[in-house]
């Protein structure tokens, strides 16, 4: 059992006054040291290879999305934010969805559905700004979702080295 | 103008007090009750009674009608129409019987002194100060009407002490009657 | 003077108080939020006008568009009658106040900037100023709701307690000076070595302290105490109901932070320049002013809560009695000196 024993106050503290004044000078001398304040819109946020932001799908060189709509990121998702329905295709991976929205209303940012792809196809980018007039316009389709590979080469690094090196000891 | 003002603020002194007799909800007796007596400290005012006024709405105002509403508010009365056995207790034939000699009684003392008195001495300008400047009233209190003064200290203070005895019995009683 | 220049002298004197006072009251809810900001490495609102000047306006014109809501069995009349009797007294009571000595523009004498100039000055800011309390109990009461009951009735406690403390100290003062009248008040302490913050140091102390309490600011708002009760007495209340209430309680501050100045501070008196004009006085009342209000908004930004008993107990047990003996010695030393 621990006893914690109150501690006996000396009598400048039990008149208060003096304590008073102390933490009052105290917050004065705070008012006049540097501010922290971040001005947003004119000072964006600083982005890093880590930022994750929304998740985007990868539209690779040739045009085309690797997603074969499998439904894991969907399964992933913990606010059900990713709908997709899947379709045939012509193309090797047989696979490829007709519909992929995520609802940014309900995204939470999370990363999951990147872990959970198994085809490398989405991938959190660096975008953080979310802002419409309706709800219904918060729901990207894939339209919205495709963005270049170079525009998120940052993030796929990042992943890929962060994974490889989890990799590296079960591999031995 | 004063004329006019001194009528509004009689005739809202009267019905307040009514309000107060009348109102069913404690909380709306209570409210009545402050009416009047802003009205009443216009009306001093109006006389030329300037401390008088202030120390009524001190006094009255700003401290007693405050420990009335605490007590409603802390009482939670029940609201209008239901039955309290307290009501009926005090409506009973001989308390009312009772209260109207009081009352009367109390309004015959009173018209005894308005008589007594006189009419008041009607000046068209009221000297500076008004009619009791402080420290000829405070002269008068502490001076000449001394005694009567410490006597009502007195006699508030064996009110307080009284209350508190009696708050106190009543608890212990309870829990004896409880054991 | 005729009586019509007489009224409208009067009338411009009424119209500038009272509109600065609202003015100060708009502009303490900027420099709350500002000062907040500093202590905290923050910038505060800058969005609005330059520095953030115009976000009183703005709040205002939010305040007028946000939807009004009563509570469910509230009581509709007392409801709304609460916001009023809130902001009403601090207004009224400001009308007493000598901002200046008697001013004289080209010869002529337009009186002491202030509304009225009772004998019965103080016991008119105790009288009304002690009505504030109303608002507060009936807003609490009214709304129906456990927390604005129990804000409310925390609230008056504390008023009450606060206020016998408020009474005893600007009576040592009245003692002092010998009168009741404000700007006699005033006059007897014309150099810095009169102030009565010189002669009665303790009854200062307590005074300042009892003001934060009657004006349920921090460190002692128990009636608004977010933890426990959510916003106190005006938890229900919303838009520009809740708006008369921060109007009332930023004007109760100016208002006392302007007492302050007149009983201990020597109100208009300008330190070492006994015969400053009027304009230069009025400068040195705002400015002991705004000191004070000041002093409102870094005490609560430094300072914890405290704890209701222990509010009580402060209040009671400590200054009540210590009022007591130190207007009993004032008058004691005053009669026989």
């Amino acid at each position: 059992m621990v006893i914690v024993k109150r501690k006996e106050l000396s009598l400048s503290e039990k008149l208060y006054i003096p304590e008073v004044l102390r933490g009052l000078s105290v917050t004065f001398r705070k008012m006049f040291e540097p501010k922290i304040t971040r001005q947003y819109p004119e000072e964006p946020l600083v982005k890093t290879d880590v930022t994750r932001g929304q998740p985007r799908l990868v539209v690779n060189e040739n045009d085309t999305i690797a997603c074969v709509s499998c439904g894991l990121c969907e399964a992933a998702c913990p606010a059900y934010a990713i709908t997709i329905d899947g379709g045939e295709t012509d193309r090797a991976i047989e696979r490829e969805p007709v519909r992929f929205d995520i609802d940014m209303l309900r995204c939470i940012l999370c990363g999951f559905c990147e872990e959970a792809c198994p085809k490398d196809a989405i991938y959190m980018s660096d975008e953080l700004e979310l802002a419409d007039y309706s709800r219904e316009a918060l729901i990207y389709d894939m339209d919205k979702l495709k963005r270049p590979k170079a525009a998120l080469q940052k993030r796929i690094d990042y992943v890929n080295r962060i994974n490889t090196r989890w990799q590296t000891p079960s591999s031995t | 103008m004063a004329d006019a003002l001194f009528y509004v603020m009689a005739v809202a002194a009267v019905l307040a007090a009514l309000g107060v007799v009348l109102a069913k909800n404690p909380m709306q007796c209570v409210l009545s009750l402050l009416v009047s007596f802003f009205a009443l400290a216009v009306i001093y005012l109006l006389a030329g009674f300037q401390f008088l006024a202030a120390a009524q709405i001190l006094v009255y105002a700003g401290a007693i009608m405050v420990l009335f509403l605490f007590v409603i508010m802390l009482l939670n009365l029940g609201s209008p129409g239901t039955e309290d056995p307290t009501d009926v207790r005090m409506f009973s034939r001989a308390n009312a019987t009772l209260m109207v000699v009081v009352a009367a009684a109390i309004l015959f003392v009173l018209a005894l002194a308005i008589r007594r008195a006189g009419p008041m001495p009607v000046e068209n300008s009221l000297p500076e100060g008004g009619l009791d400047p402080i420290p000829g009233l405070a002269g008068e209190m502490f001076g000449r009407y001394l005694l009567p003064f410490e006597a009502i200290s007195v006699l508030l203070l064996a009110t307080a002490v009284a209350v508190v005895v009696l708050a106190k019995r009543d608890r212990r009683a309870n829990e004896e009657s409880k054991a | 003077m005729s009586t019509w220049e007489g009224f409208l002298i009067a009338l411009v004197k009424t119209v500038v108080i009272f509109g600065t006072v609202v003015q100060v009251a708009a502009l303490m809810t900027l420099a709350e939020r500002k000062f907040s900001a500093w202590m905290q490495y923050r910038i505060g609102p800058n969005r609005v006008g330059p520095f953030g000047l115009l976000q009183p306006l703005a709040d205002g014109v939010k305040f007028i568009f946000k939807e009004e809501l009563t509570p469910d069995g509230a009581n509709k009349w007392l409801f709304r009658a609460a916001p009023i009797l809130a902001a009403l007294p601090a207004m009224m009571t400001i009308a007493v106040i000598p901002f200046t000595p008697d001013i004289v523009i080209g010869g002529r004498n337009f009186g002491s900037l202030a509304v009225a100039d009772l004998d019965v000055g103080i016991l008119y800011i105790l009288a009304l100023g002690g009505l504030a309390i109303y608002g507060v109990i009936l807003g609490g009461w009214a709304s129906n709701s456990k927390y604005s009951l129990m804000g409310s009735l925390r609230a008056s406690a504390q008023m009450i307690s606060y206020e016998l403390t408020l009474i005893l100290t600007i009576l040592a003062v009245v003692v002092m000076s010998g009168s009741l009248n404000l700007r006699e008040i005033v006059e007897s302490q014309p150099t810095v070595g009169h102030w009565h913050i010189w002669t009665q140091p303790l009854a200062f102390v307590m005074f300042v302290v009892a003001t934060f309490a009657e004006t349920n600011r921090h460190p002692f708002d128990f009636s608004e105490c977010e933890p426990e009760l959510v916003g106190g007495f005006h938890t229900e209340y919303s838009a520009m109901k809740w708006a008369m209430f921060y109007i009332g309680e930023y004007s109760a501050m100016t208002m006392m932070a302007c007492l302050t100045v007149v009983l201990f501070l020597g109100g208009w008196s300008v330190p070492f320049w006994e015969s400053a004009p009027w304009f230069v006085c009025l400068a040195a009342f705002l400015a002991k002013t705004s000191v004070f209000l000041f002093l409102f908004l870094w005490v609560r930004w430094s300072l914890p809560r405290f704890r209701f008993d222990q509010l009580m107990r402060l209040g009671w047990k400590v200054f009540l009695p210590l009022a007591l003996i130190n207007l009993l010695v004032t008058g004691a030393l005053v009669s026989l000196f």
